[in-house]
């Protein structure tokens, strides 16, 4: 499939924002196609809070356009908003109520929502029982859970989560992450989620911007295993000098009793078969990808916030 | 129309699922209550019917009402903006304008609701506790007592929208509840002492003051009132006026919540 042929389900394009002199998002343009999960990272205070923020009209742009599913968010706010459903920093829900109520209330504004939807995204995010207690009895990671479930209530096209990950346990955070995945590749989801947690990113992602003082930096594709693309492979031998030697047509160097190469993924496994068939033991094979936290320290020179 | 009312569902979830709103519903029933008690244990010269009762169970619950109404008002946009509840609220199929409206409208009914509650209850505990007088009329034109009461408080809701309808206002433009709470109750205070200062100064435009016109129903008994050196007013002047703030105050509160960005 050609990706510039599909339409984006989402499109910044010169997006600025200036709140009296100072430029809090310069000039930021970019798409996202339908089913892909669209990483948005940069250090606290980069204006990726900002950005959402223009997206789903809580604030509005000093000049630029955002367009959803092909509707200006200006002046079609309704039609545009309508296939987003987001979290906005913390998932901040009526806490007098229970988180059942909080559903019920977001139902109600979405005309046509059966109830049995409610129960569906229960189930989904795993709420069970508790969804019938107050919400000021929740812990975070059940908030998170709640602003989750509140945001997928109408199926949503665009699922845009600020910081998600915030507050959730390893296994929430990994329950998380599948569950993105399985939306953005079963449902044709497009998921938008910002943090600065990029390790996190990493794991998450097709496709990551890299924002910083409200420009945007670069913007990459993540998985660098991907067919076609070199990757540096370290191999863990018995005999490093033989194996260098060896394949010294593949400019390999060794370092202690490990192997460095870089070689396109596919050809690995042969690589590992030369060697044994040399005599020399294969330990261990490891693709060493170049991680997202050395590229955004690359490309942001290890700057803090400005 | 019928997903406007989901909306407007949603707020009364908003305002009658807080235990806040009991507790008001309860005190008010007390406090409307304890002066027939007071009146019951008075060893001689107890009043003859309900009509010595009930009016002073009026005047104690409808100021009641008021508050609570300027205090729900004042948490209805003010209290989603502190808890960050407004984000997820806004972020919805609806223009900013009508959510607000719902806003409103839920207000308005919350107001009207407990005004008919203290309205029934005033009524049938004065009626059990001392029984009517066919006989007795009050007012300039000699109403019965029921209508006369009615229209009275028809004539005092008046004042309490447009309390209402300024807490609101401030409550959208300060996004503080506290602010809105102070602001409006010291409006319905000190209104009357603001303006006969303005009054002293002579001005001619002082006649369009806000507080002049406020208590609308002291033309049950009078069809002119005089005040001061400002002239004769009506009850058609006043409730221009009233019309007039009404509309600003209105106008006001829909513009600034349009326009401005959610930040918090």
């Amino acid at each position: 499939m050609h990706e510039s042929m599909r339409e984006p389900i989402v499109r910044l394009s010169n997006v600025t924002k200036r709140i009296g002199s100072r430029t809090i998002i310069d000039q930021l343009t970019l798409d996202v196609p339908p089913g892909e999960v669209f990483g948005f990272l940069g250090p606290n205070g980069s204006g990726k809070t900002t950005t959402i923020r223009m997206m789903v009209g809580l604030m509005r742009l000093t000049s630029g356009e955002i367009t959803i599913r092909g509707h200006r968010i200006s002046n079609e706010y309704e039609k545009a908003i309508r296939h987003v459903g987001a979290i906005v920093e913390n998932p901040e829900m009526y806490k007098y109520l229970s988180g059942y109520d909080n559903l019920l209330h977001y139902a109600r504004m979405f005309p046509g929502t059966p109830r049995q939807r409610i129960d569906e995204v229960v189930e989904l995010t795993g709420m069970g029982a508790r969804i019938h207690d107050k919400v000021k009895t929740y812990s975070l990671g059940m908030r998170q859970r709640l602003g989750v479930a509140q945001a997928i209530l109408h199926k949503p096209s665009l699922l845009i989560l600020d910081e998600p990950t915030n507050g959730l346990d390893p296994a929430g955070i990994r329950e998380l992450r599948d569950y993105l995945r399985r939306l953005a590749s079963e449902e044709g989801t497009s998921v938008f989620v910002s943090s600065h947690l990029l390790s996190e990113m990493e794991l998450m992602c097709d496709r990551v911007a890299i924002i910083q003082a409200g420009k945007l930096i670069d913007v990459r594709q993540i998985n660098a295993g991907a067919q076609g693309q070199a990757v540096q492979v370290a191999f863990e031998v018995d005999q490093p000098m033989e194996a260098t030697l060896l394949l010294a047509d593949l400019q390999a160097a060794h370092e202690g009793s490990r192997l460095l190469l870089t070689v396109e993924r596919e050809d690995i496994p042969q690589i590992n078969a030369r060697l044994v068939a040399a005599g020399i033991k294969v330990y261990g094979i490891r693709s060493h990808t170049k991680s997202l936290e050395d590229q955004f320290l690359e490309v942001t020179g290890g700057e803090q916030i400005v | 129309m019928f997903d406007f009312i989901q909306l407007i569902r949603n707020e009364n979830m908003k305002i009658y699922r807080r235990p806040r709103t009991w507790v008001m519903l309860g005190i008010l029933l007390v406090l409307t209550l304890a002066p027939s008690v007071l009146m019951m244990t008075l060893p001689d010269a107890g009043p003859d019917s309900m009509w010595s009762a009930f009016p002073v169970g009026m005047a104690i619950g409808f100021f009641l009402v008021t508050i609570y109404s300027v205090v729900v008002a004042a948490e209805t946009v003010a209290g989603e903006f502190s808890t960050g509840t407004i984000k997820l609220l806004m972020i919805r199929p609806w223009s900013r304008s009508k959510i607000l409206l719902s806003k409103y409208v839920s207000v308005v009914l919350f107001s009207l609701l407990f005004l008919l509650i203290l309205f029934v209850w005033n009524y049938l505990t004065t009626w059990l506790m001392f029984g009517g007088d066919p006989t007795y009329r009050v007012g300039a034109d000699n109403r019965s007592p029921l209508s006369y009461y009615m229209l009275q408080s028809v004539y005092k809701y008046i004042s309490l929208l447009m309390v209402v309808t300024l807490s609101f206002l401030i409550s959208t433009v300060f996004r503080s509840g506290s602010f809105a709470i102070g602001l409006a109750m010291f409006m319905l205070f000190a209104g009357q002492g603001i303006s006969s200062l303005f009054m002293m100064l002579g001005q001619k435009w002082a006649k369009y003051l806000l507080f002049l016109h406020m208590d609308v129903s002291r033309y049950l008994d009078e069809s002119v009132i005089r005040i001061g050196e400002l002239g004769e007013f009506t009850l058609s002047f006043s409730l221009t006026v009233l019309a007039v703030y009404y509309v600003v105050f209105i106008a006001l509160t829909w513009y600034i919540f349009n326009k401005r960005d959610i930040a918090t």
